[in-house]
C-alpha cells in the first residue's frame, strides 16, 4: 500500500473508531513521530534487547522487573512478525519490501493501511512494558476487537477488510485458525494507544503510590502525634456528607434517565470500576462477529442495538439517546471525586459559600461554584462537555482567588494547590461533545448516504466514528486536532468531515464504554490538554511535549518527597506534610472507628467494640519480621534470609482482603500483640516440661505490711493498754464487792465477769501480688488505720468508740498524713541545685539536692506545726509516764480491792474458806459447841453426822458464808461446772388427763381437780420451778410483829399447792419464774400483819428522805438542781406511814422476800427523817 | 458597755505589772490597753466554756470546763491545780473551825489568787496535817479511766507536777531575786502588790467588767471567778514579760545603733546593772507600742493549727482569738 494508502486508512482505521483509540492514536501519532526517531533503534533492537529501552520511555521502572515478559513478548512479536512476514510474502511480497523499507516493517498489519502504520510497530515494543503491569488486558484485546468491530463493519468492502490491523492476516483468510497467535499481536499492537492513557493514570497513581512508599519508609523516622486525626476525620465527615447531600437532592430530582444503574462506583479510585468480567464475555463475542462480518446478515445498527441489549453492567450514567455521556461522565465523576477526597485542601471548597460566612461574596462573585453543586450538576446531566466541566472546576479556583485578594490568605493556598490537582486531572477526562443519539444517528445515515458512492475512505469512516466518542472529542479538540492530522497529511479535513457521521454505531460504541470505563477514563491525548502548553504545537512538538509531561510525572514520581511539596501550599515540615496526606484518609477513618465508641463525653456501651482484623494482624506481622529483618541486617552485615515468620503468614494471606493502609503501626491499636515480658514466654527445660517462671515475680505480699512495726514505742503502747485491762479487771471485781455491800440479792448472772482480751493485730491473709509496689487497696488501708486510731483511743483512756467518730478521727489523720506526705514530695522534688565545688566549667556540672534528708523530714514537721520536741515530749509524757501513772493506778486499785475484801480475803483463798482461821470460826461456826455440849445444834440427833460425815459437829463454812463463797464462784467459772457422775435419773412424765389413770386411784381424785383448774394442761412437777417458786422454798418467817401466828390462822406455807398449774408460757421457764416470784410473796405479805408491810413501806420511803436530805444539804452550798431538792424536801416532810398507798406491789414483794435489811433500813429512815 | 469604758483596774494592773517585773511606773494608755486585752481574754473563755458547758447540756460553767481551755499549757494547769486544791483548802479550815482569825488571815494571804501557794504550801501543811489538800481531778486524767475511783495515797509523789511548777519556781525565784534586798517598806508593799486581784473582793466590779450576764450566766461559781481571777492575772504576767523581752531587745538595738552615733551613752547603757546605773526608778516604763508587740507575738498562730490547711487549702482571713 502506498501512502494513500495510508492516508485512506488512517482516519478510518485504528484511529476513529474509539475516542480514546483516537486519543491514543494521536499518542501514536505523536509515539509515532518520535517513535520515528526512534525506530532504528527499534529495528536494531528487534533483534537485541536494547529495543525496550527506547519503548519504556513511561515505564523505566517497570521494564526492570518485567524483564522475563519481555523477553516472553518479544519472543512472541519476533514469531509473529515471521508469521506476517510468510503471510504477506505470499500476498504482497511488494508491499512487504516497502515494509521492511521502513522501520515499522515489523508490523506488516499496520504498514499495509496506513501511512501511521509506522506508529504501531512502537506499539507492540511497548506493548509487552504495558502489558506487564497491565492485569487486563482483556480490556485492550477489548479494545483490538472494538477496534476490528469498527473496522469490520467498515470493511464489508473487501480492501479495507485487509487493511484493517493485522487482523488483515486473518481476515482475508478467515477460516485461517492461526489467529491464536495473531491475537496476541494484535493486542500488542492495539495496547500502545491506550497506553498512553493508561501511562496518565498510572503516573498517577504511580506518582501517589511512591510518595506513600516515600511516607511510609520516613515512618519511623518521625513520631507522628494523633493531634490531626480530629481535623481528618471531620474533613472526612465533611466530604461524604457533601457526597450524601447531593446524592439526596439528586434523588429528589429523579434522574430517571441515568438512575437506571443504581451502582454507584466508588468515588475514591479511579481503577474501581471494573467493568470488564461482563465486557470480557462480550468481546469474544464481538470479535468473532467482527471476523465473520461478511457473514452477518444484520445491518450495523441491528447489531449494535443487539449488543447494547445482550450487555449487562451498564454504567450508570450509559444513555441510550446521549451518545458519549457515559464516558464523559465517568471520567468527570472520577475526577471530581478525586479533587473531593483531597480532604486537607477540597474542604472549602465542597459547599456553596454561605452567605452567612461572607456576606459580601456574592457581590464580588457572580457565579459562585463549588464541588458540591459540580457533582450535582454532573448528576443531573447537566454537563454537555469535557469543556464546561472544566470550566466549572476552574471556576471555583478563580473565584477563591478573586474573592481573597490578599496574597497570604490560606484559601488561596488550598485553591492553590487544588487548581494544581485539577490540572493533573483534567487530561483523564475525555474530550467529549455530547450529542443526541438521533442526531448522531442521523449524521450517520447521511454519511451512510455519502459513503455509497464515496471512496474506501468514506467507507471507513462510519466504522471508526462508530466510536462516537472519537467524534465528539475531535470537535472539542483544537490543539490535538492538527497535532494528528499533521502527521496524516492530507487526511485533516476528511477526517474531520467524515467523523460526524462516525458516531452512527453507537452501540459498539456503548460497547467500548463499558470496557473502556473499566480499566480508565479515556486518556486524552497528552498534548491535547489544555493545560499543556505543549499540546498547541506542531504534532512533533506536541508529541514531545507529550512525552515531556509524562518525563514530568516521572520524576516526580521518583522524587516522591519532593513531588508533594512541591505542589504543597503550606510550608510546613515536608516530611510531616507528606505522612500528613498521605495517610489522611486512614486516619479518618481510624479516628470515625474511635470516635464513634462515643456518646459525648462517654463511652457508649452499645456501640459494637472495634475488632482486630486478620488484615491488620498480618500487616503487623509482616512489620515484624521486616523490623526483625533490619535488626539483624543491622547487627549482622549480611543479610540473613530466614524469615521464619513468613511460613506463618500465608497461611491468613488471602483470607481477607489486605487493604492497604498507609498508616504506622501505632495507629492500629486493635491489631498487634503486645511485648510479653521474658517471665512469661513458655519455655522448656531439656525433658520438655514447662518451665514456670511465675514463681520469680509472683511473692506473697510480706506479712506486716497492716499491723503495726515492732518498736520501743509501740511495744509500750501495747504494755500500757494491757495495764489499762488488768486495771479495769481490778475495777470490776472492786465494783462487784461493792455492789455486794449494798445489795442485799444477788444472782448468778447479776456480773458479767469481765475478761478482756489481750489486743493482737491481725494481718491482712496471704496476698499474692505481681510486682514490688504497695498494695494500694482503699479499704483495707482505711481499716487499718482505724485501727490504729481506735487503739491511740483506747491507749489515751476511751474503752469504747462510735463508728461515727472512729471513722471522723479516721479521715482527719489520713487527711493530715497526706498533707505531710504532699509536703515531703514537695521538699524531694525541689529542683537541684548545682553543686558548687566544681570550678571547672568542662566538666559536667554536678547536682545535688536541695535538701538533705534529715532536712527534708525537719522541714516538712515544721510545716506542719510539729516538732521532735514536741514528739518527744508525746512519747516521754504521754506513753511512758503514762505508763507508770497507770502502774500506780493499778497497785492503789488493788490495794483498794484487798482492804474491801479484808474481811473475807486478807489470808484466806480464793473463795474465803480459809478466812477463819484465826479463831474466830469457832464462834461462827459452832466449834466451840463442843465446849458447851456435845451436839449444840442436834445434828447428832439428826444422823447428820453419820450421814454427810460430818468430822465436827460444827457448821461447815461454806455453808455459812455462801454468799461470798458464790461471788468466788462466780469470778472463777470453771469451779461452777459440777461434774455429774452419774446420769441424772428420766424426769417423770408430766401428769395429764391422758396419763391420770395411772396414778394410783387415791390421788387421781386429787389431780382430776387440779387438772380441772389448768383447763386440762398438763400439770408441772414442783421439781420443773425454779427454786425459789418451789413451795418448800418459802420457810417459815417471824412476822414482823414478832409474834409467831398461831397455828389457827391459815399459813400459806401449808396450804401452798403441791402442783401447780403449769403457767401460760410453759415453755420459757424465766418470765413464769418471774411472774411466780412477785405473787406468792405478794400473797405472803397479805396474809401478814399490815404494820409489817407499813414499816417496809416507810422504808421506802426513808430511802428517798435521806437522799432529798443530802440533796437539801448540797442545795445549800450549790445552786444545781434546786427544784429537784425541793420537791425532795417536801416528800420528806410527809408522813412516812403514807408511803404504803403508792408503793407498789412489786416493791412490795421485793421488800418482801427478804425482810431483814429493811428492817435495819427501816430504823435508820425513822432517825433521818 | 464598752462604750465608755473607763479603766477599772489600773491600780491592779499596775501592781501586777510590778510583780511582774516591770520596776518603772506604766503609763495610763499602756494599763488601759492591757485591761482591754484582759477583758477581751476573759470574755473570750467565758464565751468559749459557755459553749463547752452547751454542749455537755449544762448550763452553768464548771471548773473543768475552763480548765479545758488552758489544757495545752501543762503548767498554767498544774498552777491553776494547786491553787485551787490550797483554795479548797482555806474553805475547809474555815468551814471546820472558824476559830482564830489569825489563821483565816493567814490563809487568805496564802491562798491569794496570786498562786503564792507552793512556797506557802507546805508550811502549811506542815502545820496542819488534819488539813489534807484535796487533789482536784481532771476528766481526762488516768484516774478517770476507771469506774472506780482511784484512791489517794499520801506517800506517792507527784513528779508531774514537780516538772510543770518549774516555771512558777523560776518566777519565785526572780521574786526572790528582787525582794532579797529590799527594805522593809518596800517589802510590804511588794506583797501588797502580790495581793493585786481583779476579783478578790471585788466580784461585782469584775462581774461588770466581764460582761457577766451577757456571756455567760449572771452568777456564776465562786470557784470560776476565782479561777479567772488567777487567770487573769498570768495574762498581765504574761504579757509584761513579753513586753519587757519587746523593750529591752528594742534598747539593746536602739544601743547598738546608738553606739555608732555616741559610743558614751550606749556604753553606759549596756551596763543595766552596774554599780553607778541610775536606779531602777529612772528607767522608762512599758510603753504600749511594746504591749502591742507582745500581744502580737502571742497571737501568732502557730503552725500546727493550719496545718490541715496545707496545699489548696486557704488560711481563714482571721484566726480565733489565742488565750494567753
Amino acid at each position: 500500500m502506498s501512502l494513500g494508502h495510508h492516508h485512506a486508512w488512517l482516519p478510518p482505521g485504528h484511529l476513529r473508531p474509539p475516542d480514546d483509540l483516537h486519543d491514543a492514536r494521536s499518542a501514536n501519532g505523536y509515539s509515532r513521530s518520535f517513535s520515528g526517531a526512534r525506530t532504528p533503534q527499534l529495528r536494531a533492537s528487534a533483534d537485541a534487547d536494547g529495543l525496550h529501552a527506547g519503548t519504556l520511555i513511561s515505564d523505566a521502572d517497570l521494564a526492570t522487573d518485567d524483564d522475563p515478559r519481555i523477553a516472553m513478548f518479544r519472543d512472541l512479536y519476533k514469531r509473529s512478525e515471521a508469521q506476517i512476514n510468510t503471510l504477506f510474502a505470499n500476498q504482497k511480497s511488494a508491499e512487504e519490501a516497502a515494509r521492511s523499507a521502513v522501520p515499522d516493517a515489523e508490523e506488516p498489519q499496520t504498514k499495509g493501511q496506513r501511512a501511521e502504520e509506522s506508529a504501531p510497530p512502537p506499539a507492540p515494543a511497548k506493548k509487552p512494558a504495558r502489558k506487564l503491569d497491565d492485569d487486563d488486558y482483556d480490556d485492550y484485546d477489548d479494545d483490538d476487537e472494538d477496534d476490528d468491530d469498527d473496522d469490520e463493519p467498515a470493511s464489508p468492502p473487501k480492501p479495507k477488510s485487509f487493511g484493517t490491523s493485522h487482523n488483515a492476516s486473518g481476515l482475508p483468510s478467515p477460516s485461517r485458525p492461526s489467529s491464536g497467535s495473531i491475537s496476541v499481536v494484535i493486542e500488542a499492537h492495539k495496547e500502545p494507544k491506550k497506553e498512553t492513557l493508561e501511562e496518565i493514570r498510572k503516573k498517577l497513581e504511580e506518582d501517589k503510590k511512591a510518595t506513600e512508599e516515600a511516607a511510609k519508609r520516613s515512618f519511623h523516622t518521625l513520631f507522628y502525634t494523633l493531634e490531626n486525626d480530629r481535623d481528618a476525620m471531620l474533613d472526612q465527615q465533611r466530604l461524604e456528607e457533601s457526597e450524601r447531600q447531593v446524592e439526596a437532592e439528586m434523588s429528589g430530582q429523579a434522574n430517571a434517565g441515568n438512575s437506571s444503574n443504581p451502582n454507584v462506583n466508588g468515588y475514591g479510585s479511579l481503577s474501581s470500576a471494573n467493568l470488564g468480567a461482563s465486557s470480557l464475555t462480550l468481546k469474544n463475542l464481538i470479535a468473532r462477529i467482527d471476523m465473520k462480518r461478511t457473514m452477518v446478515q444484520a445491518s450495523d445498527a441491528e447489531l449494535r442495538s443487539l449488543m447494547s441489549e445482550v450487555r449487562k453492567n451498564r454504567s450508570k450514567w450509559a444513555s441510550e439517546d446521549k451518545i458519549g455521556q457515559e464516558e464523559l461522565y465517568e471520567a468527570a465523576e472520577k475526577v471530581l471525586s478525586e479533587l473531593k477526597a483531597m480532604t486537607e485542601h477540597s474542604s472549602a471548597f465542597l459547599t456553596r459559600v454561605n452567605k452567612r460566612d461572607a456576606p459580601d461574596y456574592h457581590t464580588i462573585i457572580k457565579h459562585p461554584m463549588d464541588l458540591g453543586t459540580m457533582t450535582k450538576k454532573l448528576k443531573a446531566l447537566q454537563y454537555k462537555s469535557k469543556q464546561e466541566f472544566v470550566d466549572d472546576l476552574y471556576l471555583i479556583w478563580s473565584n477563591c482567588f478573586k474573592y481573597n485578594t490578599n496574597p497570604e490568605h490560606f484559601l488561596r493556598k488550598h485553591a492553590l494547590y487544588m487548581k494544581k490537582e485539577t490540572e493533573k486531572l483534567v487530561p483523564l477526562i475525555p474530550e467529549i461533545v455530547i450529542r443526541d443519539r438521533a442526531e448522531v444517528e442521523a449524521e450517520e445515515r447521511r454519511l451512510q448516504l455519502a459513503e455509497m458512492d464515496g471512496a474506501d475512505e468514506s467507507d471507513d469512516e462510519p466504522i471508526m466514528s462508530s466510536r462516537g466518542r472519537k467524534a465528539p472529542g475531535k470537535s472539542s479538540k483544537k490543539g490535538a486536532a492538527p497535532v494528528r492530522n499533521t502527521p496524516s497529511g492530507s487526511e485533516p479535513p476528511a477526517a474531520q468531515a467524515s467523523q460526524p457521521p462516525a458516531p452512527v454505531r453507537s452501540d459498539s460504541d456503548t460497547v467500548m464504554d463499558g470496557t473502556q470505563n473499566g480499566f480508565a477514563t479515556p486518556p486524552p491525548g497528552g498534548t491535547q490538554t489544555p493545560s499543556d502548553p505543549a499540546g498547541v504545537g506542531a504534532g512533533v512538538q506536541g508529541s514531545q511535549g507529550d512525552a515531556m509531561e509524562i518525563d514530568g510525572l516521572l520524576p516526580s514520581s521518583s522524587n516522591t518527597l519532593t513531588a508533594l511539596p512541591a505542589s504543597g501550599v503550606e510550608s510546613e515540615d515536608p516530611e510531616y506534610k507528606v505522612w500528613k496526606q498521605v495517610t489522611k484518609k486512614d486516619r479518618a477513618v481510624i479516628a470515625a472507628e474511635r470516635h464513634r465508641l462515643f456518646k459525648g463525653d462517654k463511652l457508649n456501651p452499645d456501640e459494637p467494640a472495634l475488632l482486630r482484623t486478620k488484615a491488620g494482624m498480618r500487616r503487623w506481622l509482616r512489620n515484624q519480621t521486616q523490623i526483625n529483618a533490619e535488626g539483624d541486617k543491622a547487627r549482622e552485615s549480611t543479610a540473613q534470609g530466614l524469615d521464619p515468620g513468613a511460613a506463618g503468614e500465608t497461611l491468613a494471606e488471602g483470607i481477607e482482603v489486605d487493604e492497604d493502609r498507609v498508616i504506622p503501626d501505632y495507629y492500629d491499636v486493635m491489631s498487634g500483640v503486645p511485648d510479653l515480658p521474658p517471665h512469661l514466654s513458655w519455655k522448656e527445660d531439656s525433658d520438655g516440661n514447662i518451665v514456670d517462671a511465675s514463681e520469680e515475680f509472683l511473692r506473697v505480699l510480706p506479712s506486716g505490711s497492716f499491723t503495726q512495726p515492732d518498736s520501743k514505742l509501740s511495744r509500750k503502747m501495747d504494755a500500757n493498754m494491757r495495764q489499762m485491762q488488768e486495771t479495769r479487771k481490778v475495777c470490776s471485781k472492786i465494783g462487784i464487792v461493792k455492789q455486794m455491800q449494798l445489795q442485799s440479792q444477788m444472782y448468778q448472772n447479776q456480773f458479767q465477769k469481765y475478761q478482756p482480751e489481750p489486743f493482737v493485730e491481725h494481718d491482712v491473709p496471704a496476698h499474692v501480688m505481681n510486682d514490688g509496689g504497695p498494695v494500694i487497696s482503699p479499704w483495707v488501708c482505711k481499716a487499718a488505720l482505724q485501727r490504729s486510731v481506735a487503739k491511740v483511743f483506747y491507749h489515751t483512756g476511751f474503752e469504747e468508740y462510735q463508728p461515727s467518730a472512729l471513722d471522723a478521727v479516721t479521715d482527719i489523720a489520713s487527711d493530715f498524713f497526706q498533707k505531710i506526705g504532699e509536703t515531703l514530695k514537695s521538699y524531694m522534688e525541689t529542683p537541684k541545685l548545682p553543686a558548687t565545688d566544681t570550678p571547672e566549667p568542662n566538666t559536667a556540672p554536678q547536682w545535688k539536692r536541695a535538701y538533705t534528708e534529715p532536712e527534708m523530714v525537719l522541714h516538712t514537721l515544721s510545716s506542719v506545726g510539729v516538732d521532735v520536741e514536741s514528739l518527744e515530749s508525746y512519747i516521754k509524757d504521754d506513753v511512758e509516764r503514762l505508763g507508770t501513772k497507770l502502774s500506780t493506778a493499778h497497785d492503789r486499785l488493788r490495794s483498794l480491792l484487798s482492804e474491801l475484801l479484808r474481811p473475807a480475803l486478807a489470808d484466806g483463798g480464793e473463795d474465803g474458806s480459809n478466812a477463819f482461821q484465826d479463831g474466830s470460826e469457832q464462834f461462827i461456826g459452832g466449834d466451840f459447841a463442843e465446849d458447851i455440849d456435845e451436839d449444840f445444834f442436834g445434828f447428832k440427833e439428826l444422823g447428820l453426822d453419820r450421814e454427810f460425815g460430818l468430822a465436827t459437829l460444827s457448821v461447815p463454812l461454806h455453808l455459812l458464808q455462801n454468799r461470798m463463797y458464790n461471788a468466788a464462784q462466780a469470778q472463777n467459772t470453771s469451779a461452777a461446772q459440777a461434774v455429774t457422775l452419774f446420769p441424772p435419773p428420766p424426769a417423770y412424765p408430766r401428769i395429764t388427763s391422758e396419763t391420770l389413770s395411772s396414778q394410783i386411784g387415791l390421788v387421781q381424785g386429787f389431780l382430776g381437780a387440779k387438772l380441772k383448774t389448768n383447763n386440762n394442761e398438763p400439770l408441772v412437777e414442783d421439781l420443773e420451778l425454779p427454786p425459789k417458786q418451789r413451795p418448800t422454798a418459802s420457810r417459815p418467817r417471824l412476822p414482823a410483829s414478832g409474834k409467831i401466828q398461831p397455828p389457827s390462822a391459815p399459813s400459806g406455807v401449808t396450804t401452798s399447792p403441791q402442783k401447780r398449774p403449769l403457767p401460760p408460757s410453759a415453755s420459757s421457764q424465766q418470765p413464769a419464774s418471774k411472774l411466780g416470784l412477785s405473787e406468792p410473796s405478794k400473797k405472803k405479805v397479805k396474809k401478814n400483819s399490815g404494820a409489817g408491810i407499813g414499816a417496809s413501806d416507810s422504808l421506802a420511803e426513808g430511802d428517798e428522805t435521806i437522799l432529798s436530805a443530802d440533796g437539801a444539804k448540797a442545795s445549800a452550798t450549790t445552786d444545781a438542781k434546786p427544784n429537784i431538792a425541793d420537791e425532795r424536801s417536801v416528800d420528806a416532810s410527809d408522813p412516812s406511814g403514807k408511803g404504803d398507798m403508792d408503793a407498789g406491789p412489786d416493791g412490795i414483794g421485793m421488800e418482801g422476800t427478804d425482810h431483814a435489811v429493811p428492817l435495819t433500813n427501816g430504823t435508820a429512815a425513822g432517825d433521818a427523817s | 458597755m464598752s462604750t465608755d469604758r473607763t479603766p477599772k483596774y489600773r491600780q491592779e494592773i499596775q501592781q501586777m505589772m510590778f510583780v511582774s517585773g516591770e520596776t518603772a511606773e506604766p503609763s495610763v494608755e499602756t494599763t488601759t490597753l492591757i485591761e482591754e486585752i484582759v477583758r477581751q481574754q476573759v470574755v473570750e473563755i467565758l464565751a468559749r466554756s459557755t459553749a463547752l458547758a452547751t454542749r455537755r447540756g449544762v448550763r452553768s460553767i464548771s471548773t473543768d470546763d475552763l480548765i479545758f481551755l488552758i489544757r495545752h499549757d501543762k503548767a498554767k494547769v498544774s498552777r491553776l491545780k494547786t491553787f485551787l486544791s490550797w483554795k479548797d483548802v482555806r474553805k475547809n479550815v474555815k468551814d471546820s473551825d472558824d476559830k482564830g482569825g489569825a489563821d483565816a488571815a493567814d490563809f487568805a494571804a496564802a491562798d491569794d489568787p496570786i498562786a503564792g501557794g507552793v512556797v506557802a504550801g507546805p508550811q502549811d501543811v506542815a502545820s496542819k496535817p488534819k488539813n489534807k489538800r484535796a487533789r482536784v481531778g481532771l476528766a481526762w486524767d488516768v484516774n478517770s479511766f476507771y469506774s472506780v475511783q482511784v484512791p489517794e495515797r499520801e506517800d506517792e509523789e507527784d513528779e508531774e507536777e514537780e516538772e510543770q511548777n518549774y516555771a512558777t519556781l523560776q518566777r519565785l525565784a526572780a521574786a526572790d531575786e528582787r525582794t532579797k534586798h529590799m527594805t522593809k517598806e518596800e517589802y510590804v508593799f511588794w506583797s501588797e502588790c502580790r495581793q493585786a486581784s481583779f476579783t478578790y473582793r471585788k466580784s461585782k466590779r469584775f462581774r461588770e467588767w466581764a460582761g457577766f450576764g451577757i456571756v455567760t450566766e449572771s452568777k456564776p461559781n465562786d470557784d470560776i471567778v476565782d479561777i479567772l481571777g488567777f487567770l487573769t492575772f498570768e495574762i498581765v504576767q504574761t504579757l509584761t514579760e513579753e513586753a519587757l523581752k519587746v523593750k529591752e531587745r528594742e534598747d539593746r538595738e536602739k544601743n547598738r545603733r546608738g553606739g555608732a552615733d555616741n559610743g558614751e551613752d550606749s556604753k553606759k547603757r549596756k551596763r543595766e546593772t552596774g554599780l553607778f546605773d541610775p536606779p531602777e526608778e529612772g528607767r522608762t516604763p512599758v510603753e504600749p507600742k511594746h504591749i502591742r508587740e507582745a500581744y502580737r507575738k502571742l497571737q501568732a498562730t502557730p503552725n500546727k493549727n493550719i496545718a490541715m490547711l496545707l496545699h489548696n487549702g486557704r488560711v481563714p482571713a482571721r484566726m480565733p482569738l489565742r488565750l494567753i
